[in-house]
């Protein structure tokens, strides 16, 4: 019952965030920064197992390690984009996450022109 | 796991609030001010090496190289 004890932690640092926002905000975004990394390091160990099933099955079917590979590095990306982006939202700078979401955005673009590039061999292929 | 880092930090907070509370009541505006500087530095300082796993979990589990 791991989930209670997020939902737990989650409630008591709400308090204490609370508590510390009227007289120290910058302590108080570092706090939540602290939870955020926590319960993302928590969940992470989680994630390895069922990407590592995953890579497992793709082998099995055969499947180019490339098409795989980008996929995850594409989620990679996306999971410490909003975390980063999330962060500078609570702290009050929306321009500062809507920056670190461009950059993820373009990043990912980057990260599929490969996949892009077969797309476009194989149609090249097809017609006569 | 690093959850007693969480009430480090929450202390560390209420704790610099108290002292520059009792600071700027005694008249010393820059000592206040000094205090609050060194315990932001100091959880700073926790909140970046967390940060740092973090990051180095993340690249090894997506293969982020």
């Amino acid at each position: 019952m791991e989930i209670v004890q997020i939902v737990g932690l989650g409630f008591v640092v709400t308090l204490l965030i609370l508590i510390l926002r009227g007289q120290r905000p910058e302590i108080a975004v570092q706090l939540s920064i602290t939870l955020a990394t926590i319960i993302f390091l928590l969940v992470l160990a989680k994630i390895d197992v069922v990407l590592n099933l995953f890579r497992d099955l793709a082998e099995k079917a055969s499947v180019n390690q490339l098409y795989l590979n980008t996929i995850l590095k594409i989620i990679g990306i996306a999971y410490i984009t909003e975390f980063g982006a999330q962060v500078c939202r609570d702290a009050g700078e929306g321009a500062v996450a809507g920056k670190i979401e461009f950059a993820g955005k373009v990043l990912v673009m980057v990260m599929a022109i490969p996949i892009i590039a077969l797309v476009l061999e194989t149609i090249v292929k097809l017609l006569p | 796991m690093s959850l007693d880092l969480l009430f480090k930090i929450a202390g560390v907070g209420i704790l610099i609030s108290v002292f520059h509370t009792a600071l700027k009541q005694a008249g010393k505006e820059d000592m206040a001010h000094l205090c609050t500087l060194a315990g932001f530095t100091i959880v700073l300082f926790w909140v970046v090496q967390l940060l740092g796993q973090l990051f180095t979990t993340v690249q090894g589990v997506f293969k982020l190289y």
